[in-house]
């Protein structure tokens, strides 16, 4: 033992326990086993366990990344893997519950059907998710090249604009040999570190008001008008491809990070005004949009052609009651498809809720609440504006995501195609948002660097970096 | 950068924010608490709901049974997975539905769709615990006050001819028979492989086979009517039984003229050489004696116990109903055109339109003293699991005093029985029981045959059962409603004793 301590001190590695997030995650780990034993139970009609392959490499990947943060001596937020955890759990039981031919996809000759599929995304996920932790200890990068990164973005949009695939009347996909992918679930990443960075460096200037427009303030405008043709521009481009959840997704984020940057309530108030002008203008010129929202009114005036998903989930939330029918005994099938359409991505909650009652709902709220507070402190208690602003952005990312589409099952907002983070099925969304998760681990890291000092650093090391910076920083003006 | 201060720490918008996020999460958790406790049991009983459509595959349907215990709807073995639904008296088809996979539920099949599939508990709590119970699924047995013997000879009866008969007891508002011509096989619409062929045939026909003609058919009701008319006029007091009208004698020859409208009646083998009273206006079914009446009763007051009857509503009734309907509204006499409309309306023609069951209980308050009974069709409901819940006969509406109910009996019973009844609707006597009614014959205007109607009761001291019966452009009331109607009471009497 003391060999093994004294080889890793050597080595630089100073390992150091997390007991929260172990306990959590044995928690999780049961909590998942005794959903799965349910679940097969259910099918088989006695009591059994079935076959635990694929929770038992679920866990073991927790476990490894777990044993990751406590080998490299992380001092992270340790509610944070352990809450992903037990929502990409939750994941895991309703993909195997699901039947298994909604989506399917082959890997050198072996195909995968619907829960080894999600399984496999989960795992590299994870990986992604504790790479990220692990190895991001120095933000300058994100923070250094935000027109750059927000280039980046806008490239990758149109990329998907000019050669995307159209799915489902919206084209999302981005196709690269037998992968397929969706760049608008990355572009949200990116616009926000974009933002995060633009805000905190220029938050100042930003929160003094020196145009007047009538009653409400602005602030400079060539301060305001970078961000707000970039953000625009990204807007415009997901309305054309009529993805309505992401475009209010990053709506809500925008003017929560500059709420949040400049503490003017009147910029939220204009944006919201703007919001209502531009999605009455909306409203009026697209059939599609128009569609989303009279069913939203009524779905019952519609209730076999637009209106049938959202009435479809209303009566899966009924079924649910408060204790929920059971992990198996619930949705219905209609002739052998099962009775909500597009079940696995955009409706899950609605069949959670019903397998798991208004409890299990609450629980998954509850989850997401948790996220957000663990989100909130790391940003509260992070060194400087740009980290906070990050940590702020990449929370409400999930955080809000989550709200829309959850409101949408509910019919308490217009049903967007938005996923719900963690939980759906997506090989994208679910990468996406374990990079996010991962960059907020590494943002929460208190034994991480600070930010660097005005002066820089000696050293090889430090010149080879500098050379890079020059490099990158010649690029960040040219695209500036 | 004048007089402004700095931004302020970031920690405090910070908490605005998620204050905010806060009331969003609340908004979709209480949003998840409506949808799920507050709302769950509407939407848990409608029959569009997956969970129905899917216990219905799971669970053993209820059955429907006659008064007798016959069976009218049973499940049996199919083919395939799903049990098939077999109907073994078709002519019940307008009463009973169907229950197909493909086209749903129709008639009884439907309005008890869930107490049929057994998933609604009676109550509140149980849902709750639903999930704990071995087998959630509890259906139940519809027993009807339907006699399936009455109901085939009644659709014998009407044969081919298009229209309708109800049947009721006056005493209860049960339904004893209800046809409708035509009609259509529930066999075949439920037939998995021939179904979709047979009832995309059934709707393109012209003469709609899947209306339930007996409680959504409207028609011109022609004399049958007056009955309606006679008790707004007496129960207003605009008429008494010894009401006649001065005129009427010499109005038999000019015709009585309203407004420049002549109100005519049918030439007839007997003397008008008196003006009548309403015993003999309704005896020898007088156009312009009720025509009189009608017009002194006011349109008010004649909207007013049509209402009463049921005129104006959906009638609260098991399977759907239209409403009848004295005049088409919009007018300025209280929402007719003008007194000669009201005139016309007064004897059954105008705007006047009504549905057989409509009919049948006037028949049935008339028969009942006045006291009008909701109509039902199920008696009890047997669960698998042993409750039985008894459906109780309900009094509706006292509509006339019992006098005045007496009175229009009697004119009634004249009508049939009478000297000069007799030659109208003298077919409808059942032997050896004192009967009531009214015969109608319904002009439609042009060239097309009038409808035949009768109306009435048996027998008429103690009455048993009241029954409507139309056929569609049947002619003359005595040609085709009158007899068939007797031989439909004197059967019901001769088989239910």
């Amino acid at each position: 033992m003391a060999v093994i301590a004294q080889a890793l001190h050597r080595a630089g590695i100073r390992p150091r326990l997390r007991w929260r997030e172990a306990a959590l995650l044995v928690m999780v780990g049961v909590t998942l086993l005794a959903g799965w034993a349910s679940l097969q139970s259910h099918r088989a009609g006695e009591l059994v366990l079935g076959d635990l392959t694929l929770p038992l490499i679920y866990l073991a990947t927790l476990a490894a990344v777990h044993f990751a943060f406590v080998m490299t001596g992380r001092r992270m937020d340790q509610l944070l893997l352990p809450t992903a955890a037990m929502l990409l759990g939750l994941s895991l039981l309703l993909m195997e519950r699901l039947p298994q031919d909604l989506a399917s996809q082959s890997f050198f000759g072996t195909l995968l059907p619907l829960a080894p599929l999600q399984l496999f995304w989960m795992i590299i996920g994870l990986s992604l998710l504790g790479m990220i932790a692990i190895v991001v200890r120095n933000d300058g990068w994100l923070r250094r090249y935000k027109y750059s990164w927000a280039a980046l973005g806008i490239a990758l949009l149109l990329l998907v604009f000019i050669f995307g695939d159209v799915v489902g009347g919206q084209r999302l996909t981005l196709r690269i040999g037998p992968l397929a992918g969706q760049p608008s679930e990355l572009l949200k990443v990116i616009l926000v570190i974009f933002l995060a960075g633009y805000l905190a460096e220029n938050r100042a200037l930003l929160s003094v008001a020196s145009t007047r427009l009538g009653p409400i303030s602005l602030p400079p405008l060539p301060y305001l008008a970078p961000m707000v043709v970039m953000w625009g521009l990204a807007l415009s481009i997901i309305l054309v491809q009529r993805d309505l959840g992401a475009a209010l997704l990053f709506f809500l984020v925008f003017l929560a990070l500059l709420y949040v940057a400049t503490q003017r309530a009147s910029y939220v108030v204009l944006g919201l005004a703007l919001f209502a002008a531009g999605g009455l203008v909306i409203y009026e010129l697209f059939p599609h949009v128009r569609v989303r929202v009279d069913i939203w009114l009524d779905p019952w005036a519609d209730p076999l052609g637009a209106g049938y998903q959202s009435i479809r989930a209303l009566y899966a939330f009924g079924r649910g009651g408060v204790l929920g029918t059971g992990l198996g005994a619930g949705l219905p099938q209609v002739g052998g498809t099962p009775s909500i359409p597009a079940i696995h991505t955009d409706f899950v909650f609605a069949a959670l809720a019903e397998e798991l009652g208004m409890l299990g709902g609450l629980a998954i709220l509850a989850l997401y609440a948790v996220i957000a507070q663990r989100g909130f402190r790391i940003a509260a208690q992070a060194a400087d504006d740009f980290r906070t602003l990050l940590a702020v952005g990449l929370t409400l990312v999930i955080v809000i995501q989550a709200a829309i589409i959850i409101g949408g099952n509910l019919r308490l907002v217009p049903l967007t195609g938005i996923t719900l983070p963690l939980i759906s099925y997506g090989g994208s969304s679910l990468l996406v948002n374990s990079i996010v998760v991962g960059l907020l681990l590494a943002l929460s890291d208190r034994g991480v660097e600070p930010p660097p000092p005005p002066g820089g650093r000696t050293g090889r090391v430090a010149r080879w970096r500098r050379r890079a910076r020059r490099v990158g920083g010649r690029i960040e003006e040219a695209v500036s | 950068m004048s007089g402004n201060r700095g931004p302020a720490p970031i920690g405090s918008s910070l908490l605005r924010l998620s204050l905010s996020l806060l009331i969003a999460y609340g908004a979709l958790a209480g949003g998840l608490a409506y949808w799920q406790v507050a709302e769950a049991q509407q939407l848990s009983a409608d029959p569009r709901n997956p969970l129905i459509l899917a216990a219905a595959r799971q669970a053993p349907r209820g059955s429907i049974l006659d008064v007798n215990g016959v069976v009218l709807a049973r499940n049996v073995r199919g083919g395939g997975a799903d049990p098939l639904r077999e109907y073994p008296v078709p002519e019940a088809a307008p009463v009973v539905g169907y229950r197909s996979v493909i086209f749903g539920t129709a008639g009884l099949e439907r309005a008890y769709d869930e107490q049929l599939t057994g998933l609604r508990s009676l109550r509140p709590g149980d849902e709750f615990f639903r999930k704990f119970r071995a087998q959630p699924y509890d259906p139940n047995d519809l027993h009807l006050s339907l006699d399936s013997r009455f109901q085939r000879f009644a659709a014998q009866a009407l044969g081919e001819r298009h229209g309708a008969v109800v049947a009721i007891e006056p005493s209860t508002g049960r339904v004893l028979a209800m046809v409708s011509n035509p009609t259509y096989n529930p066999n075949r619409v439920v037939d998995p492989e021939r179904g979709r062929r047979y009832v995309a045939r059934l709707r393109e026909r012209d003469d709609s086979p899947l209306l339930n003609r007996a409680t959504q058919g409207l028609y011109v009701p022609g004399s049958v009517f007056k009955i309606v008319t006679a008790a707004a006029g007496l129960g207003s007091n605009a008429i008494s039984p010894s009401t006649t009208y001065e005129s009427q004698p010499e109005e038999y020859e000019t015709g009585f003229l309203v407004q420049g409208f002549r109100i005519r009646d049918f030439p007839r083998d007997f003397q008008t050489d008196h003006p009548l009273d309403f015993y003999e206006a309704t005896e020898v079914s007088s156009n312009i004696w009720f025509a009189h009446a009608g017009l002194d009763t006011g349109a008010g007051n004649l909207l007013d116990w049509a209402a009463r009857f049921g005129f104006g509503e959906r009638l609260p009734f098991d399977l759907a109903t239209q409403p009848s309907q004295v005049t088409g509204g919009g007018g300025p006499l209280e929402g007719f055109l003008d007194r000669v409309e009201l005139a016309n309306a007064a004897y059954g023609q105008g705007q006047v339109l009504v549905t057989p069951l409509q009919m049948a209980l006037v028949a049935s308050t008339i028969a009942n003293e006045g006291l009008l009974m909701r109509p039902k069709l199920v008696d009890s409901m047997h669960s698998a699991s042993g409750n039985v819940t008894e459906i109780r006969p309900e009094a509706w509406r006292q509509v006339i005093s019992p006098a005045d109910a007496r009175i229009i009996r009697d004119a009634m019973q004249l009508a049939v029985e009478g000297e000069f009844g007799q030659l109208l609707a003298g077919r409808a006597k059942v032997p050896g029981v004192p009967t009531a009614g009214k015969s109608g014959t319904a002009q439609l205007g042009g060239d097309a045959d009038p409808h035949s109607w009768f109306i009435g009761f048996a027998p008429a001291d103690d009455p048993q059962i009241a029954i409507a019966v139309i056929v569609e452009h049947g002619g003359a009331g005595a040609q085709r409603a009158v007899p068939m109607a007797g031989n439909l009471m004197e059967f019901y009497l001769d088989t239910s004793r």
